[in-house]
Formats: C-alpha cells, sequence, structure tokens
C-alpha cells in the first residue's frame, strides 16, 4: 500500500507539471485542429474525386465543356448533358481550345471527316472524374450509333445497352453504421490513414513529454535529488510515466469521441486501448533511452525528432506503399492493425493474435528503458 | 571587431562538434528515406495502377463472390478486396456474422445468357452496418460497368460481323496531371526545401545558449554592438543551411533526380533560409530557454511551412501570379521546365528580403533589450506595442 502511495504522490506531482504547462494545453487544440483538418480535407477531396458525389451536391453543373456549334442537338450533346456537365456552344473549336484550361475542361469537336476529337485539361483538379464522365458520354454514343446501324429491334437494343443489371440488397439495415460520406475513397482514406494518424498523434507527444520531465530534471539538478529518496528506480520511473501514458489515451479517447461524432465509427475500442497502451510504453521507453543518452534539452528534442521521423516511417509507409520487405511483417505492424480493427464490427481472433509482436517488441523496448534508467542510476552512485 | 568574426566562430565550434555531425548525419539517412519513399510513389505511377493517393492495404474489406462461370472475378480488383469463392448459404452466413462486408452472385447460367443475348442479373448483397460497405459497393459498380462493356461489345461483334460503322473518337490530354505534378515536381520541391527546418536547434543553441549558459554578458563586454553579434550568429547558420542544400542536390542528382537549371534552384532555395533564420531568432531572442524556445520554433514552422507549401499547391491548379510569393512555387515552376518570364522571379525574391528586412529588425530591437535578456520579460503585446510606437526602449548599450 505504502509503494503504490509513493507511486501515486510522484504522479500526482507530474500530472500537475504536465496540467500547468500551457504549451501541452496548447498542444492539444493544435491536435484538435489537425483532427478536424484532415476530416475536412478527405471530405473535400472525396467529393471531389467522385462522380456521383460531384453530381449531388451540383459541382459538375459548374464544369464547363466546350462542344462543336456542328453537335448542337446531336445525341453526343445529349450524352454530354446527361453526365450533367454546363455545356457551351463554339463555332470556331480553335476559340474553345484557348480556352481549355481557364474556362472549359474540356472541348469536344467533330472534323469533317466525322472524326470526334476530345481534348481535356489534365491539370484540372477534377480531371479524373471529368475524364470518367466524358468517356461514359463518348461510349453511350459509340454503342447507340452502332445499334442504329443494326437495325435492331427496341429490345435488342435495350438488352445490348444494358446487358448486365445490379441490384443491391441492404443486409443488416436496420444496424446500418452512420458514415459521414457513402464514398469509398473517403472510407479509404479515414480509417486507411488518419484515424490511425488521429490516434497515435498523442503517444508521439508522449515521447516529448518524456525527455522534457526526465532531461529537464537532469538540467534543474534535481534529477539526483530524486534519486536520493527513497523511491526505487522502478518507483520513479512508473511514478513519471503513469500520468503520461494516460493523459495520452484520454486524449486518444477523445479523439474516438470525435470521430465517433463526425459520423466515423470507431470498432474494438478497448483492444484499440490496450494495443495503444503498449504502443505508448514503446514510444515513452524509446523518450527514456534518448533522455539517458543526452546532455541537454535541445539535443533531446533533436534526437526524439529524428527518432519520430523514423517511426513515422515504419508505421505509416506500409499504409501506402507495397514494399516487399514489408510484406512478412505487414499484419504485424501497430497501425495496420489500428486500421482492421478501427473499420471492422466483428472482433477477428487472427487480429487480436496479430497483436502479440506489437505488445512483445513494446514490453520490451520499455523493459530496456527501464533497465537502462537503472544502470544509469548506478553510475552516478 | 566585425560580425564576421562572430560568423567564424560560430561556425567553426558547430563543425567541431560532434553531436552536431552525427545529427547531420542522421538527416542524411532521413533524406535516404524519403527519396525511398518518392521513388516507390513514381513507380506507383508508372505501373498500371497509376496514380493512387489513398492506402493501398490489401485485404481491407472481404468479399465472397458466387460465379460459376468466372465471369466476375476475371475483372474484379483484388488489391483492396479480400476475395472469396462461396455459394449462397455459406455467404449469407458470413455476411450475417460480419465476416464478409458484401456477397455478389452472379447466376449459375450467365454463360448462357451471353450466349442467347439476355440481360445477366446480377445481385449484391451488402452488410450496411459496415461503414466499409462503399468499398465494396464501389468495386463492384466498377466491375459490372467493364464486364458490361465487353459483353455488349462481343453481342456487337457477333451481331454486326462487317460493321461499317466506324466511329473514330480521338482523345488528347494537355498538360501534366495534377496528381503526376503533385508526385513529382511539388515533393522534389518539399525536399529540396526540408533542410531549412533542419537548423532551427542551431540557432537556438546559439541565441538562448548564450542566456542559458551566462555567455551572453561576456559576449555583450565585447567590443561589437548587439546588432552585429546577431548578425555574426545568422550569418554563421546560413553558411551551414547552404552547406547541408549543396550536399542534398549532390546525393539528389546522383541518386538520378533531374534539375533544370540547379544554380538558380541552389541560389532561391538558400535565400529562403533567411527569413526562415530571422523568424526563428525572434523566438529564440524571445524565449527564456531552450524548451519555451522549441515549443514555440515547432508552433511558427507550421505556419512557414503553410506559407511555403499553400501558394504551390494552389499554382498547381489555378495558377495565380499570387502564388509565386512563395519560393516553392518558383522552384516546381522550374523542375517542370516552365519558361518563366524574368522580372517574376522578383516576386519571391522581394517577398524573402522584405519579410528579412523586417524580421532581421526586430529580432536585433529584442536582443539589444536588457529586460528581455536579462529579465523580467515584458508580456508579448506590451513588447508589440512599444516595437510599433517610436516609444525609447530599455537596451543593453
Amino acid at each position: 500500500m505504502n509503494h503504490y502511495m509513493k507511486i501515486l504522490t510522484l504522479a500526482k506531482k507530474e500530472s500537475q507539471d504536465i496540467l500547468n504547462n500551457k504549451i501541452y494545453i496548447l498542444v492539444i487544440f493544435v491536435q484538435l485542429f489537425l483532427v478536424l483538418g484532415a476530416f475536412g480535407l478527405a471530405i473535400i477531396s472525396s467529393i471531389a474525386t467522385d462522380p456521383a458525389l460531384l453530381d449531388t451536391y451540383g459541382i459538375t453543373s459548374h464544369l464547363n465543356v466546350g462542344i462543336s456549334e456542328n453537335l448542337n442537338g446531336s445525341e453526343l450533346s445529349q450524352d454530354l448533358k446527361a453526365q450533367n456537365f454546363n455545356i457551351i456552344y463554339y463555332n470556331n473549336t480553335d476559340k474553345a481550345l484557348k480556352l481549355l484550361g481557364s474556362g472549359l475542361v474540356a472541348v469536344v469537336g467533330i472534323s469533317p471527316e466525322g472524326e470526334i476529337t476530345v481534348q481535356t485539361d489534365n491539370s484540372n483538379v477534377f480531371y479524373p472524374v471529368v475524364s470518367q464522365k466524358i468517356n461514359n458520354a463518348v461510349n453511350e454514343f459509340e454503342l447507340t450509333k452502332k445499334l442504329e446501324a443494326a437495325g435492331l429491334n427496341q429490345s435488342e437494343i435495350h438488352t445490348i445497352q444494358n446487358p448486365v443489371t445490379l441490384t443491391e440488397i441492404k443486409v443488416n439495415g436496420n444496424k446500418t453504421a452512420p458514415i459521414a460520406l457513402d464514398s469509398s475513397y473517403f472510407v479509404e482514406i479515414m480509417y486507411g490513414f488518419i484515424v490511425p494518424f488521429v490516434l497515435l498523434l498523442p503517444f508521439f507527444m508522449a515521447s516529448n513529454i518524456v525527455t522534457d520531465s526526465v532531461v529537464g530534471e537532469r538540467e534543474r539538478k534535481t534529477f539526483e535529488v530524486l534519486l536520493m529518496t527513497p523511491l526505487s528506480s522502478s518507483t520513479v520511473m512508473i511514478g513519471k510515466i503513469l500520468p503520461i501514458l494516460f493523459f495520452s489515451i484520454l486524449q486518444s479517447m477523445a479523439w474516438i469521441l470525435l470521430l465517433d461524432l463526425l459520423k466515423v465509427p470507431i470498432y474494438n475500442p478497448i483492444i484499440l486501448f490496450f494495443i495503444l497502451s503498449f504502443v505508448g510504453l514503446g514510444f515513452i521507453g524509446v523518450g527514456i533511452i534518448i533522455s539517458m543518452l543526452v546532455d541537454s534539452t535541445k539535443e533531446a528534442n533533436s534526437a526524439i525528432t529524428l527518432a519520430l521521423v523514423f517511426a513515422t516511417f515504419i508505421l505509416f509507409v506500409p499504409l501506402f506503399i507495397k514494399a516487399p520487405f514489408f510484406e512478412g511483417i505487414l499484419n504485424f505492424i501497430p497501425t495496420v492493425l489500428i486500421v482492421k480493427l478501427a473499420s471492422t464490427p466483428i472482433i477477428n481472433s487472427q487480429l487480436v493474435l496479430s497483436s502479440i509482436p506489437t505488445i512483445l517488441l513494446s514490453a520490451g523496448i520499455f523493459s530496456l528503458a527501464v533497465r537502462y534508467f537503472r544502470h544509469e542510476r548506478a553510475i552516478r552512485l | 571587431m566585425k560580425f564576421t568574426t562572430i560568423t567564424r566562430w560560430e561556425f567553426k565550434e558547430t563543425l567541431k562538434s560532434k553531436k552536431f555531425l552525427i545529427i547531420f548525419c542522421l538527416q542524411l539517412s532521413m533524406l535516404f528515406l524519403m527519396i525511398f519513399v518518392f521513388n516507390a510513389f513514381a513507380a506507383n505511377i508508372q505501373s498500371d495502377n497509376g496514380v493512387s493517393l489513398t492506402p493501398s492495404l490489401s485485404g481491407f474489406a472481404s468479399l465472397d463472390i458466387d460465379d460459376q462461370g468466372h465471369l466476375f472475378t476475371k475483372y474484379i480488383n483484388p488489391s483492396l478486396i479480400n476475395i472469396q469463392s462461396s455459394n449462397y448459404n455459406t455467404a449469407l452466413q458470413n455476411l450475417n456474422n460480419g465476416e464478409i462486408t458484401g456477397f455478389v452472385q452472379v447466376p449459375a447460367d450467365s454463360l448462357n445468357s451471353i450466349k442467347n443475348i439476355d440481360t445477366i442479373n446480377v445481385k449484391l448483397y451488402l452488410d450496411y452496418s459496415d461503414p466499409k460497405r462503399s468499398v465494396i459497393s464501389d468495386e463492384v459498380n466498377s466491375t459490372t460497368n467493364i464486364l458490361a462493356t465487353s459483353i455488349s461489345n462481343s453481342w456487337i461483334d457477333s451481331l454486326i460481323p462487317q460493321n461499317t460503322t466506324q466511329i473514330v473518337v480521338n482523345q488528347q490530354s494537355t498538360g501534366q496531371s495534377l496528381q503526376i505534378q503533385l508526385l513529382t515536381n511539388a515533393m522534389l520541391a518539399i525536399l529540396l526545401f526540408l533542410p531549412l527546418f533542419f537548423f532551427g536547434n542551431l540557432i537556438i543553441d546559439s541565441v538562448v545558449g548564450e542566456k542559458e549558459k551566462k555567455t551572453g554578458e561576456i559576449l555583450m563586454a565585447m567590443p561589437i554592438s548587439p546588432s552585429q553579434i546577431i548578425l555574426g550568429k545568422i550569418l554563421a547558420v546560413e553558411a551551414i543551411i547552404a552547406l547541408q542544400i549543396v550536399l542534398w542536390m549532390i546525393i539528389l542528382i546522383t541518386m538520378g533526380f533531374k534539375f533544370a537549371n540547379p544554380i538558380l534552384i541552389y541560389i532561391l532555395v538558400t535565400i529562403t533560409a533567411l527569413p526562415i533564420i530571422g523568424v526563428t531568432t525572434i523566438i529564440s531572442a524571445y524565449s527564456k530557454n531552450y524548451k519555451e524556445a522549441g515549443i514555440g520554433i515547432t508552433l511558427s514552422y507550421i505556419a512557414v511551412v503553410g506559407v511555403l507549401i499553400i501558394p504551390a499547391l494552389t499554382y498547381l491548379s489555378v495558377k495565380p501570379l499570387a502564388a509565386n510569393i512563395s519560393p516553392m512555387t518558383m522552384v516546381m515552376r522550374i523542375l517542370s521546365g516552365e519558361t518563366i518570364p524574368f522580372w517574376q522571379y522578383f516576386i519571391p525574391i522581394a517577398f524573402i528580403l522584405l519579410v528579412s528586412i523586417i524580421t532581421y529588425w526586430i529580432s536585433i530591437k529584442l536582443f539589444e533589450r536588457d529586460d528581455i535578456f536579462f529579465g523580467p520579460r515584458p508580456g508579448l503585446i506590451r513588447l508589440f506595442l512599444e516595437l510599433i510606437s517610436f516609444k525609447k526602449i530599455k537596451k543593453i548599450r
């Protein structure tokens, strides 16, 4: 009991130091800004890359496509109008081509030989959607022309135009997961990158707070005094890191609640917190090891920044790049685990087992940090 | 005594420091990591997949398919989706248990339907309790369209074997795709400007270190004005940054990156360091200790990065003239091989000079003050009002 009271006393002192530091409070608001900013960017970029969403929000009707006056009233212009573009007719295609990239996203013309020419502005932010829609219109036009020339009846024409029908049947409609935007791009970018990024942000901060706490004590010459107290080095260690770990987990919880409010449901939160706690111990362990190696806060800041860059590379690059050396360990990387756990309503036992290497590695790093901390004490004594 | 003496001292001391050399080497290894990431993205562009800036996690969503004729499975993209063959009963059970996100049922007689020119009715069972449903829905819809086009064309070829109605469509694109521009020009420009943000610690050590180690008083006692001290320190850091940028460009060129007009790019990147050093010096001069300076610089660098990157990214799509205020925009334009009118180079240079003059003036004014150097430090608002007014301020000398 006495031992726990000592830990709690030290933890309370560290908590007060953290809460009294306005800079740490400011950093929480910076994280909030990052979370909301990332969410906003995901929404905007999802709408910009989805033809159906662009139509829903009326953005397509502001995309201007220049068409030769010869095509006015033609089936091609009808097919282009069906794609919801704003069609502008030009007598002279050259005049329209001069506006390509400024006023027009595409120019469609017809040569005297009957050849259809389509020129698109590749650098436009909506180019992928414009290209897809124009291809749809041109394909529809080509098909119609072929069918008209074949002399087929209406039933045959309809079958050829619609050879495959897709019927979507809702399952578990009464348990519909609320999602801010029902777009595959949005779901991929949110769960595939932003959710693991947001949940790990507080732990990146935790490394910085640990180095400030330990190195700061040494710079203020209170470290030796702390080690001289009747507290074992493990008690000192636990007392220092407990509030840091607790505040990091609390921040992650807050971001999960925020994402839930923004209609990005995060599943399996308890398992996530379990894994994040160990990842947090790993980050804190790295912070402690660096604190023992450096002589000043300045050096600690440089070293921890570089360590976090390497950590970012290992954690986030596998989410975007299929590299051979990641393939064997891909399913064990913490961010990949977070992606799969956070986006899956039902717990998968294989996923839970895949978290064992992360837990072992983080525990290993932390044990190394504790051992090094003790060794450091022995040298000083 | 001149500021060049201070510059020489600071430059020698920094290069002699083993810890600086270790950090310098670690920064270079970071550059190699980024080159690796860059090359991986570039390889993706050149592959059949094209450009993709969304995560490429395999097995992100699960789909069961009942497709005995292997019509659907031929066209579906398995990169993001874990696809398994199944039957109706097993698949529905998996769907209800939440083990899969969707199930596609292609009729068993689909091949006969194609022979008889009949519509094929495909059913997609989608678990709406899974947020990943749109990933499945999107991929299945896309596959359905590809399959439909393929079937339509085969029917047309069989029904109209000597089709004389040939519609010739000539498609051309102008300009470089936004995503390719981002990945090639913008990313390379960002890589070039990165070293500018690695040397904040040098300035903190140089300015705040004098306060913390109590060596500032000795420096003030020397026959040199505070403005010359600050200028000397700033020039030393600028020289080190200039050296690192040279090394980075040599490494990038060795790794196969091509620069149109490397000398001009080098000059632009190096002079961009001047206002960044100015901002860092203001924060260092005002800060009481390393920690305060470190956090202040982190926050201010977020703003600096915004000023550099946002106009450059805006220029990619809209190309406003005002975007040239950022030197990164100019470097990106040079990298893309664009012909730039000579007068436009003066836009970022003028901006750099203006910000540098203002920030250096503020740094010198702060460094000259007793209360900031020795304490008690005035609040920011009072300080701002004093700086913009013409009240006498307490100087050291």
